[in-house]
């Protein structure tokens, strides 16, 4: 595309809003088409067409990230949203509590030392790690706790673009080895481990699944959030 | 209007998580601090408000494409990480399954007899 109509065209935010809509729309599309496969998310389809589409037309990521910036601040009243499914699904949750209430700290400490213990052995530098720490956290939390520790933004957003898509064949794989159908269990496990994609999963299954997969996003959230900062600190990791 | 109006509800709840944030130092997200105070409202006023309802359900429909500007970033340092992604790929992926199963697994004993 010749440079002076690309330049006219990304001088305005709504040429990135457009394109990420399109992509968006595109991607569900091929998603259902391909009866929604758990290994290919529909928001990896659409990632990777609006990667393609960006590197076609020859336009930088960042001008395209500041266009975007007028969709991406719904996120902020968007995760407010999710107070909605959370309260509808107050009686099941309360009625599990004390299990809830063990398991979280447990699965979300884990959820960042596995990944962090794995990396290291195989000799990845602090920097990395301060990165992949927040891996399984939803995104605007995660870039908070991020910057904190001194890790690159735009590698946690892939590792949560990787932890997200992995975490999905991963929860169907393993429910059905070890015997679960509960949907209360599952959707707090993918909400848990894979943050905002996880959560976008489970609503795909049924609305309580959705309930207890934005408790275990939100929770995880919070738990990472207060601690992870402290933890760093303590162990020293980030010096290394 | 009732999807604008619930529209300026959450909005309003971001806002007060942003205020909550600045006063106390917490370090998480406004948007986790105006999701549980919207949890809370709701669960005083007993039941959801058509004007929410008709805001939320489409926002919440959206949010993978609302970290999808974001998350396309990770094609654009490939070149800078070269040599690390073996590593990171690994740790990703063996680490979510590690959680994954730790999580199925512990949940489902704990709720012993909860589960149907």
């Amino acid at each position: 595309m010749p440079t002076d109509v690309l330049a006219t065209l990304t001088a305005t935010p709504l040429f990135a809003v457009g394109l990420t809509l399109a992509a968006f729309l595109v991607g569900s599309a091929l998603f259902n088409r391909l009866k929604q496969p758990s290994w290919l998310p529909a928001i990896l389809i659409a990632a990777l067409l609006l990667a393609g589409a960006l590197a076609l037309i020859g336009m930088p990521y960042a001008t395209y990230q500041q266009g975007a910036a007028w969709l991406t601040v719904l996120l902020g009243p968007a995760t407010v949203a999710l107070g909605m499914p959370l309260y509808q699904q107050l009686p099941r949750i309360r009625a599990l509590w004390r299990p809830l209430a063990v398991c979280l700290p447990i699965s979300a400490a884990l959820a960042t030392f596995y990944a962090l213990g794995i990396a290291w052995l195989m000799g990845s530098p602090g920097q990395i790690l301060a990165s992949i720490a927040a891996k399984s956290v939803t995104a605007p939390i995660a870039i908070g706790i991020t910057e904190q520790l001194g890790g690159n933004v735009a590698l946690l957003m892939g590792a949560l673009l990787v932890t997200g898509v992995v975490t999905i064949p991963c929860v169907s794989l393993c429910a059905r080895v070890l015997h679960i159908d509960d949907e209360r269990i599952i959707g707090f496990a993918l909400g848990l481990n894979g943050h905002a994609i996880g959560t976008v999963r489970a609503f795909e299954l049924s609305h309580t699944a959705g309930a207890f997969a934005s408790l275990g996003m939100s929770l995880t959230g919070i738990f990472t959030a207060l601690l992870l900062p402290l933890a760093w600190e303590l162990i020293g990791v980030g010096s290394g | 209007m009732p999807a604008l109006n619930g529209l300026l509800w959450l909005i309003s709840y971001w806002l007060i998580g942003e205020v909550v944030i600045h006063f106390s130092g917490l370090p998480i997200s406004s948007g986790v601090v105006g999701m549980l105070l919207m949890g809370v409202t709701l669960s005083v006023i007993g039941r959801v408000p058509s004007s929410i309802s008709a805001a939320a359900q489409p926002l919440i429909g959206l949010l993978a494409m609302l970290i999808m500007p974001g998350v396309v970033g990770v094609f654009f340092i490939l070149d800078e990480l070269a040599g690390q992604w073996l590593a990171i790929l690994v740790a990703l992926s063996l680490g979510t399954l590690l959680s994954v199963v730790t999580t199925l697994w512990l949940l489902k004993r704990l709720m012993g007899h909860h589960a149907h």
